[in-house]
């Protein structure tokens, strides 16, 4: 098992890359990876609560991922309500993540 | 066996971690974000390696100056409109007393882009060679891709 960081810094519905992305959290963490979605930048805006992606958030948290979302980055944007199960964090948190908690960094 | 994961735990913090990044001033968020997150790193005592190329090499560029904010909105955004060169240099110096950052522009993409000579002090320009070296020595490599 590792521990996977993915970073998401542009908007899901953007490029069909948004897709793959999240297939891959999904998948990783399907085969027993620990997975933690740090969404910052445009990567927020999938974390509105009640977007159609945020569905897909918080499916993926269901599956047991952990899925965060920059402050700076939603307060930007006006993003005040996150999808159920998707949690508002620093960058301080996503810094920690890199140094200690996770084995493989992606950066999308 | 309770040694055994501190042990463990200690050996899995990362310590150097080398940045690639593309993307020029006034683009894109990535050069604010990545450095939101080197200042954080730089705090944990983590040392930063940037391999800066393409439009990236501008964020260096010594020459930029700060334009006023229209007079209206002073208020909010303050007299200038900072360069995020600025920031850079601020986070070089910074290095001198605690965890370092490098930070290095690809010498073609400066040399294509007029701004080898006006490369802010601290900031180096060089090769691919040092690209290899920044991810050899990494604990972690974090690549911001580009929008194309």
């Amino acid at each position: 098992m590792a521990r996977y960081l993915i970073v998401d810094s542009r908007d899901l519905t953007e490029y069909t890359g948004g897709r793959f992305i999240q297939k891959t959290a999904e998948q990783l963490q399907a085969s027993g990876n620990q997975v933690t979605l740090f969404l910052i930048e445009n990567g927020v805006i999938a974390a509105r609560q009640g977007s159609q992606m945020s569905a897909n958030l918080t499916a993926l948290s269901q599956q047991g991922a952990t899925v965060l979302a920059d402050d700076i980055s939603c307060s930007a944007r006006g993003v005040l309500r996150l999808a159920d199960g998707v949690t508002q964090a620093s960058v301080d948190r996503l810094a920690d993540l890199i140094v200690e908690g996770s084995d493989k960094v992606l950066w999308y | 066996m309770a040694t055994a994961t501190v042990e463990t735990a200690v050996a899995a913090r990362v310590k150097k971690v080398a940045v690639v990044l593309a993307t020029g001033s006034y683009q894109r968020e990535a050069p604010t974000t990545v450095l939101r997150l080197v200042e954080k790193l730089l705090q944990r005592g983590v040392d930063v390696n940037v391999w800066a190329f393409e439009e990236a090499v501008t964020l260096t560029n010594r020459d930029q100056i700060d334009h006023n904010e229209p007079g209206s909105l002073q208020k909010l955004l303050g007299e200038k409109h900072p360069n995020v060169g600025r920031f850079i240099d601020q986070m070089l110096r910074a290095g001198l007393h605690g965890a370092k950052l490098d930070w290095v522009s690809c010498i073609l993409c400066v040399q294509e882009r007029g701004v080898e000579k006006h490369q802010m002090g601290g900031a180096i320009v060089g090769t691919l060679g040092d690209l290899w070296k920044f991810v050899k020595a990494a604990d972690r490599v974090i690549a911001i891709p580009t929008y194309r």
